[in-house]
């Protein structure tokens, strides 16, 4: 906020004799090139962001796709009759619930996780030692959802899977365990692979943090007698407080989307399969069947329409609950 | 130098013991996927191989630059990886040059525009209608148009614009350089660490994007290299599958799943390529983008 004022004050100072005397068309017009870059923005902005927003019409319109776009306006009004039919389908229980699930799942195991590995990072003196993990930890991050299905199938699927040949040639399992094909295990599956894939990137920015901590505090602490966890639990912890609170709004602000690993709909749509639909399928995947899969637009987009809304109330409700309890809120 | 308690002997192993599995959990199956790409894809069937190929062979390469299916995804794959980085690298930083422009009428609006857009959307049936109505459905544009704009760099490019010393711009504009020639000639070459990034991130998403390619297009010419990884890890997938024709039985060492493999090795390779030279650019963007927000 400061560094904003400050430049604009510089700026007026700047151009006080000059700019500022000529009249907004004058100006107009010698700008007419940052404009001009701006407006193509603009229209970008337009089609790709805001006319998508009159489409949401359409979870209140019988709609078809072969009505174009000028259909979403000239469709008959249904009133909420895709919503009621939802409500009343054999899966929406089953959906919401495990919409969920996965999201606080998600949450609840991903967000540590980072932390924890930015500490132990940290307690490290070999530098090419940490250097190397750190580097290689956050590969998964580049690499494509499609990339982290293959290599499940790879390690876990159940005959041919090398994690259930070497359980079972060593004895520990008799039956190979079905990670991809039993409802139960997909849960496991989503948020284990999703930390396998996240954590490290959201190492760096807790790393980032862990620099600034002042080592003065470390020396003193030492003198005084505190032991490496001791240290790590009064000095350590506490310096990096106010980076967790804002990673977590961050995390809660996109909870249905999967919090800060994201990916529900890549996960649900990737690792789950027909025969972990019981708790693989979500708001987001069952949307994306009906509606391109099935081409039940006006339907599809309802269901789309109930995950924006429960997001909302979530963003709105953790915002709120944050700036209570830490005084730190997105907006 | 004080000596090591036993406390710091004790959480020093520790720690170092679980960074080591760490760093093994993420690397070997990266380097799983190397070593059966190298092996015989029906030695690899009968198990037990793990940190060496045992029957060395470069045949599941051959194989895959054989076929035309793999080879035309290859192809698509990386034309919209240099067309889409390179355009949306293009269109962002110009947008967000001009929006950095000093005095702009109407610069607040602008700004708080692009923020509400990078925060709503329609949602995925909207979006598609539109698609639709531009005729970008089955075409290569639907890869590279609806990304030519990524707002969230477009705020990160407005704010290191925002940074560079005006003297600079000044300076040019008063020897006659046009608003164009500053841009191309003086203010992209001082933001070769922002432009890095962008590419970095840009390139790394076009390249691992599979939803287009799977719902956008139906032409087999358009389809991607991750398209073509779902359908192939799919079919290995099913247990009760029936022989796969085209790829499996052409040549007989090489099975669906050596290929399978090939195909991820070929499609992370680059990626381990580009990555860590890239470092220390894209720390310094992760830590201002989660910073500001």
């Amino acid at each position: 906020m400061n560094a904003e004022t400050g430049r604009a004050a510089r700026t007026a100072v700047f151009s006080s004799n000059s700019t500022a005397s000529r009249s907004f068309w004058q100006r107009l017009k010698r700008q007419k090139y940052p404009q001009l870059f701006v407006w193509i923005g603009i229209v970008y902005l337009g089609v790709f962001h805001f006319l998508p927003l009159f489409g949401i019409l359409m979870a209140f319109k019988d709609y078809s796709v072969t009505d174009g776009i000028g259909g979403i306006f000239t469709a008959p009004w249904v009133g909420f009759r895709y919503f009621e039919e939802f409500y009343h389908d054999y899966q929406f229980g089953n959906i919401v619930r495990n919409t969920l699930a996965l999201s606080l799942l998600k949450l609840v195991f991903t967000f540590p996780m980072p932390i924890l590995f930015a500490l132990m990072l940290n307690e490290v003196k070999l530098r090419w030692f940490k250097r190397t993990v750190q580097t290689v930890s956050y590969l998964p991050h580049f690499i494509s959802w499609v990339v982290v299905y293959g290599l499940v199938v790879v390690f876990l699927s159940g005959e041919s899977g090398m994690v259930n040949h070497v359980l079972m040639s060593l004895g520990i399992i008799r039956e190979p365990i079905g990670f991809l094909t039993s409802p139960n295990n997909f849960w496991g599956l989503a948020v284990g692979s999703a930390i396998w894939k996240e954590m490290g990137w959201w190492t760096i920015i807790f790393l980032a943090a862990l620099s600034g901590i002042d080592p003065a505090q470390y020396e003193a602490a030492q003198i005084d007698g505190a032991g490496r966890l001791s240290r790590i639990w009064h000095i350590t912890l506490p310096g990096i407080k106010g980076t967790i609170v804002v990673v977590l709004i961050l995390a809660l602000g996109s909870l249905l989307g999967g919090g800060l690993v994201g990916s529900n709909f890549e996960q649900a749509f990737l690792l789950g399969n027909p025969l972990t639909a019981d708790k693989s399928e979500i708001l987001q995947t069952y949307a994306f069947r009906m509606g391109l899969a099935q081409g039940r637009y006006s339907f599809a987009t309802a269901i789309d329409l109930m995950q924006s809304v429960i997001s909302i109330a979530l963003i709105l409700g953790s915002n709120y609950v944050a700036k209570k309890t830490t005084k730190t809120g997105l907006f | 130098m004080r000596s090591k308690s036993a406390e710091d002997w004790f959480v020093d192993s520790v720690n170092y013991v679980l960074l080591a599995i760490v760093f093994l959990a993420t690397f070997y199956p990266f380097w799983y996927l190397l070593v059966v790409s190298f092996n015989e894809g029906m030695d690899t069937a009968l198990g037990g191989i793990y940190v060496w190929p045992r029957r060395f062979t470069l045949e599941n390469y051959s194989t895959f630059l054989g076929d035309p299916k793999w080879i035309k995804a290859f192809g698509v794959s990386v034309a919209r990886t240099a067309v889409g980085a390179g355009l949306g690298l293009f269109v962002t930083s110009l947008v967000a040059y001009g929006l950095a422009a000093k005095q702009l009428v109407l610069q607040r609006f602008y700004y708080i525009l692009f923020i509400i857009g990078m925060y709503v959307s329609g949602g995925l049936i909207p979006y598609y209608v539109i698609l639709r109505q531009l005729h970008l459905l089955n075409t290569f544009y639907v890869y590279v148009i609806p990304t030519m704009l990524n707002l969230f760099f477009l705020i990160i490019a407005v704010s290191f614009f925002r940074e560079l010393p005006p003297e600079m711009e000044e300076s040019a504009k008063m020897d006659g350089a046009s608003e164009w020639t500053v841009f191309v000639r003086i203010v992209l070459p001082v933001s070769k660490p922002l432009l890095a990034t962008m590419a970095l991130f840009l390139g790394v998403g076009q390249w691992n994007s599979w939803l287009d390619s799977a719902y956008f297009v139906q032409s087999d010419n358009l389809r991607t290299l991750t398209f073509r990884m779902i359908e192939i890890i799919n079919q290995g997938n099913v247990p009760l599958a029936g022989p796969s024709g085209d790829i499996a039985s052409k040549v007989a060492q090489v099975t669906p799943f050596s290929l399978q493999v090939t195909a991820m090795v070929i499609a992370v390779v680059p990626i381990v390529c580009v990555y860590p030279f890239l470092q220390k650019y894209f720390v310094q963007g992760a830590t201002i983008g989660a910073v500001k927000g």
